[in-house]
Formats: structure tokens, C-alpha cells, sequence
């Protein structure tokens, strides 16, 4: 039987993750956005995932790129899956595709998406 | 089983274009669902062989007017296959031409990923082989097809030069992309085969196609392995679709 103290500290920790979701998000937000001036941002937009683009990347970045470009957007763990490598390894790939700015990444409930450029719905 | 296959080549006039019709008509007469689709946006030639006029073509896929199943037209029952053949044509207009090849690589990559969006429509509605004829050489067209496919099928013509840069497309492209890549010789001479100490000694050679004058005549306007089954021609495409169904 749960007591009225267990309830309230449920509450309480239901709180706190609500509290570490809104930062999360907050910090996503900013690692999009950071110290990204208004030329950076041209230069970013403008580096599309085309396929000469693609066969030019280091071959562990483009068998990710690959499956992304399959999948249009994907978390880490189901990139994992396809090409069958650790999914740390993959979201280690597929951030290196949000720094090189061919991606960006996004929260989708509790999973954190990759996608390439939103230009295409 | 479902797959797409690209009909590539290094260089033009290899005969991509004869081969990747018929190819799609051994298939719809196989039982498969096919869908046979434009993809040489610089020189279209669909409208040649298929007389009908689409409502629209590849290019409206591509620049996102409409969807792929707009865009295919049911001409199954003007062969009398077993399996759905299907075809998308692209719009040989030259305002059109130019058009496509005015396209910066932004809109490059939008189309490679409606081409895969396209592909994928195609497979879950039913289709089982999906064929793309593109455009000779390394262009985004042609290798925007390459990317989308399972499989490529290279044509050769016998000369030095179409070896040369064959070599080069298959280490250079599909090798690189992960494609499973076969070799198809068109217009061969007598024990004129691609050459044993070739680079690409892994690629298998699928078919040797005899160099025949009436070909190019034949398969002007019409589906030769229809009209004539029993060709040498038409022999050499089933036996090409047997192997390339194997390489799954």
C-alpha cells in the first residue's frame, strides 16, 4: 500500500524530470542555435546531403548518412540497427553530421531525432 | 522480393536505354510488378517508345508537383503481361531540359530524397522491380539514381575508352555507395570480352550481347522481346534478369 508521504515523493520526482526535460530541451534548443551568426547560418543551410556530397564523406560518415537519408529521420539506436554498429557509435556519427551542419537533431517525446535539411516535408 | 535497379553507363550510346525496356518487359512477362522510369532528364527518350501522353512526368516528382503514382502510367494491358507494367516519362520539352539542368545541388539533394521517397511508395503499393534509365556518365541524375538503387547495371561498349572510365565509375561510384554492381558487354565482337586483367575483376559480367545491325532499328519503337522472342537479343534479356534476380 502506498502511503500519502510515498505519493508526495513521487510527485516531487515526477517534477524533477519534468524539470530536466524542459532543460534538456532548452539545451537542445541552444546547441542548434549557438554562436551561429547570420553568415554561418547561410553557410549551414546551404550545405545540402547531395549524393556528390555524400560518396566525398569518410566512409564511416556516409554509411550513416546513407541509412539517414533512407530512413528521412531517425534516432541513433534505430541507425544502430541498420548498420549493425553500437548505437554510441552512431550518435557519435550523426552529431558529428549536426556539427558539420548536413543535419540537425530534434526531441520527439523522449527519443532525440536526426534529420537532414527541413526543406523537404 | 523487391528491388531497384539502375541502368548506367560511363558512357553514352551503350544501348542503357533499349536494354532497361526490355529488361522491365522480361519482368512484367515473369509475373513481377514492374515500374520502368525515365531518368536521363538531358536526352528523355520514353516518349519515343511509349505512345501515351502522362498527366505528369518524372520531372513534376522531382520538383515536388505531384507524387510518383501520379506521375507511372499502367500499360500492361498493351503488352499482355502477367505481372503490372508500369512507366514514367520524363518531359523531353527543352524548356524542361533546361530547367533540370539549371538545378544547384540544394535542389539536388531534395530530389535524391524524393527519389527515395518514390521508391519506397512504389515498393509498399505493390511494385516488386523498379527500373531507372538514366543519363550516360557521372551527373547528379544519373548518380542521384545510382544512390537510390540496390542494384546497378553497367553497360559496356567494347572500346578502350567506355573500359576506362567504366573502371572509374565502379571504383569511383558504386563501390563507394555499396552497390551491388554487374556488368552488362553490348555490342561485342567474336571472343571480345571485358578484359580479364580489368580492375574490377570482382564485378561479374552478366551477359555478353553480340554486336546485331538490326538492333538499333528493332528497338527503336518497340519492346523486341515482344515482338521476338526468340532473338538473340531477346534471349540475352532474360537471361540478364535471371542473373541480376541471383545477385538478391
Amino acid at each position: 500500500m502506498i502511503t500519502m508521504s510515498e505519493n508526495d515523493t513521487f510527485d516531487q520526482i515526477l517534477d524533477k524530470l519534468n524539470e530536466i526535460n524542459e532543460k534538456l530541451d532548452r539545451l537542445l534548443q541552444d546547441t542548434n542555435n549557438s554562436n551561429i551568426n547570420d553568415k554561418d547560418k547561410e553557410s549551414i543551410i546551404s550545405n545540402s546531403m547531395d549524393v556528390m556530397t555524400l560518396i566525398s564523406l569518410p566512409e564511416h560518415l556516409r554509411t550513416t548518412a546513407t541509412t539517414l537519408l533512407k530512413l528521412e529521420q531517425a534516432t541513433a539506436n534505430e541507425i544502430a540497427e541498420i548498420t549493425e554498429k553500437e548505437r554510441a557509435v552512431e550518435s557519435n556519427y550523426l552529431n558529428q553530421l549536426v556539427k558539420l551542419g548536413y543535419a540537425y537533431k530534434f526531441r520527439k517525446g523522449k527519443q532525440i531525432y536526426f534529420k537532414f535539411d527541413d526543406n523537404v516535408n | 522480393m523487391s528491388f531497384t535497379l539502375a541502368v548506367h553507363s560511363s558512357k553514352g550510346g551503350t544501348g542503357k536505354t533499349s536494354i532497361a525496356i526490355n529488361l522491365a518487359g522480361v519482368y512484367a512477362s515473369e509475373g513481377y510488378n514492374v515500374c520502368l522510369l525515365d531518368f536521363d532528364f538531358k536526352a528523355p527518350s520514353f516518349t519515343n517508345f511509349f505512345k501515351i501522353k502522362p498527366r505528369y512526368w518524372i520531372n513534376d516528382v522531382l520538383h515536388d508537383r505531384c507524387s510518383i503514382k501520379d506521375a507511372v502510367n499502367d500499360i500492361s494491358n498493351d503488352f499482355d503481361t502477367s505481372g503490372r507494367l508500369y512507366v514514367g516519362l520524363t518531359d523531353p520539352d527543352i524548356e524542361s531540359i533546361r530547367e533540370i539542368s539549371s538545378k544547384d545541388r540544394d535542389w539536388q539533394a531534395k530530389a535524391l530524397r524524393f527519389l527515395i521517397r518514390a521508391k519506397k511508395e512504389l515498393i509498399d503499393s505493390g511494385i516488386d522491380v523498379v527500373i531507372l534509365d538514366t543519363s550516360p556518365g557521372i551527373d547528379y541524375e544519373s548518380i542521384n539514381a545510382v544512390a537510390a538503387s540496390d542494384y546497378v547495371a553497367v553497360v559496356v561498349k567494347q572500346n578502350y575508352t567506355c573500359i576506362k572510365s567504366t573502371e572509374q565509375v565502379i571504383d569511383g561510384i558504386y563501390n563507394i555507395l555499396h552497390k551491388n554492381c554487374a556488368i552488362i558487354e553490348n555490342m561485342c565482337h567474336d571472343g571480345y570480352l571485358y578484359p580479364k586483367n580489368s580492375k574490377n575483376q570482382n564485378t561479374p559480367v552478366v551477359e555478353s550481347i553480340p554486336c546485331m545491325c538490326d538492333i538499333t532499328a528493332k528497338t527503336d519503337n518497340d519492346l523486341i522481346v515482344f515482338s521476338e522472342p526468340d532473338h538473340v537479343f531477346s534471349k540475352a534479356m532474360y537471361k540478364i534478369s535471371q542473373n541480376i534476380t541471383k545477385m538478391g
